[in-house]
C-alpha cells in the first residue's frame, strides 16, 4: 500500500485541469458536421498526396503508374485545407493561450532537445507508416471510424492502444527516472 | 467549393480543441499511454460518444456522407501496432503533429518531417510489402451495426452508453502516488 521509503509527500501540484469534457463535446459535434457536409475528417492521407505531388515532377510516370498514389489522388483536396486549418487552429488558439510546456520532460527521464527531436522524427515515421498500412489515424479510424460504427476503427484503436501502453511503459522503465507525479511545474 | 470550406472550418476548430485539450503535448500523451492521466482518452471517448450519436440521429432525418473504410484485419491490426509504438515513442499522431507544429513547437516540427518521410518509404515499398498484409482476412466495409444486424442509431447509442461509463467509471488521474511508481 502506502509502505514506501519516500517521506509522505502532500499531493502533488496539480496541473492545469484540461477542460476534456465539452471540449470532447464540441469535437463531438465537429467530427459529425463534418460527416453530415462534407465527409468523415481524416489526416494521414495528406501526407502520402504531398509526396505523390513532390514526387511528380521527378518521375511522373512512376507517379501515374504506382496504383495507390492514383487511388488517393491529387494533393489538391479538401483534406489538405482541412491540414492547413489544424495548423492555423493551432497557431490562433497558441496565441491566445499560450502555454510553456515544451520543457517537460515525455519519457519521465529528460530527453534534451536532440533525442526529442530523433523521437518526434522517428514517431512521426512510424505513425504515418502504420496508419498508411492500416488505412487511416487517429481521426479517420479511431474518431471518424468508430463514431461511424466501423469494425476497422475499434480493431485500429486496438492495436494503438496496445502497443502504446506497452511501448510507453518501457520506456518509462528504461529511463526510469523518479515518477513525474513529484515535479512541480 | 463548399467542401473546402467545411474542411477549414473543421480545421481550425478541430486544431484549437486539440491544443485546447493538450493532446498536442507529447508529455500529456506519455501520461495517458502510461495510465497516469488520462484526460486526453476522456476528451477522445467523448468524442465519439456525442459524435456517434449525433450522426446517427442526424442520419435517420437526412443524408449524411458516411464513408466505412475497410477491416482488413491483419493489415489494420499491424499498422495500429506499428503506429502505437511510434505514438508512443514521439507522443505525436498525424494530426496533432501539425496542430503543435503550428502552436511553435520545434519537436512537432521533426514528427511531420519523419511523417513525411514515413509517407515515403511506404510509398516505395508498397507492392512488395504492404499490398501482401492487406489481403488475408478482409471483412470489408463493415460496421458493427452490420454485424449485429441491428440499426445503427441503437448501436450508436447503446455504444455512447458504455463510453459514458467508462468516462465516468475511470479516474482522470491516477491518486497522488505516494507509494511510488508502479513496477
Amino acid at each position: 500500500m502506502d509502505a514506501s521509503t519516500e517521506s509522505p509527500t502532500p499531493a502533488p501540484a496539480p496541473r492545469p485541469t484540461v477542460a476534456w469534457a465539452p471540449l470532447g463535446a464540441l469535437f463531438g459535434v465537429v467530427c459529425a458536421a463534418a460527416i453530415w457536409l462534407w465527409a468523415p475528417i481524416g489526416v494521414s492521407t495528406t501526407y502520402p498526396r504531398l509526396v505523390g505531388a513532390l514526387l511528380r515532377p521527378l518521375s511522373a510516370g512512376y507517379v501515374a503508374g504506382h496504383p495507390m498514389l492514383v487511388q488517393i489522388g491529387s494533393v489538391v483536396s479538401p483534406e489538405s485545407v482541412l491540414v492547413v486549418g489544424l495548423l492555423l487552429g493551432g497557431l490562433v488558439a497558441s496565441r491566445l493561450w499560450p502555454r510553456r510546456a515544451d520543457a517537460e520532460p515525455v519519457h519521465r527521464a529528460a530527453e534534451g532537445p536532440t533525442r526529442r527531436a530523433l523521437h518526434a522524427f522517428v514517431g512521426g515515421f512510424l505513425i504515418i507508416f502504420g496508419a498508411r498500412l492500416a488505412g487511416g489515424c487517429t481521426s479517420g479510424h479511431i474518431l471518424s471510424g468508430i463514431i461511424q460504427l466501423s469494425l476497422s476503427g475499434f480493431v485500429f484503436a486496438f492495436g494503438v492502444f496496445g502497443a502504446g501502453i506497452i511501448t510507453a511503459r518501457l520506456l518509462a522503465r528504461r529511463s526510469g527516472a523518479r515518477p513525474l507525479e513529484q515535479e512541480r511545474s | 467549393m463548399s467542401a473546402y470550406l467545411v474542411a477549414l472550418v473543421a480545421g481550425v476548430a478541430m486544431g484549437a480543441l486539440i491544443y485546447a485539450a493538450r493532446a498536442s503535448e507529447p508529455a500529456q500523451i506519455a501520461r495517458m499511454l502510461r495510465l497516469e492521466d488520462l484526460s486526453v482518452l476522456k476528451f477522445m471517448l467523448t468524442t465519439i460518444a456525442v459524435g456517434t450519436v449525433l450522426v446517427y440521429a442526424l442520419s435517420l432525418a437526412t443524408p449524411v456522407h458516411f464513408a466505412i473504410k475497410p477491416a482488413y484485419l491483419v493489415g489494420v491490426l499491424v499498422g495500429g501496432g506499428i503506429f502505437g509504438v511510434g505514438f508512443a515513442l514521439g507522443g505525436y499522431c498525424p494530426g496533432t503533429c501539425v496542430v503543435g507544429a503550428g502552436a511553435g513547437r520545434r519537436d512537432a516540427l521533426f514528427a511531420v518531417l519523419g511523417g513525411l518521410v514515413g509517407a515515403l518509404v511506404f510509398t516505395l515499398v508498397y507492392r512488395p510489402l504492404v499490398v501482401p498484409l492487406m489481403r488475408p482476412l478482409q471483412l470489408g466495409k463493415v460496421t458493427l451495426a452490420s454485424l449485429l444486424h441491428a440499426p445503427g442509431w441503437l448501436v450508436a447509442f447503446a455504444l455512447a452508453v458504455v463510453l459514458g461509463a467508462a468516462i465516468v467509471g475511470l479516474p482522470t488521474v491516477r491518486g497522488a502516488r505516494r507509494g511510488g511508481s508502479p513496477t
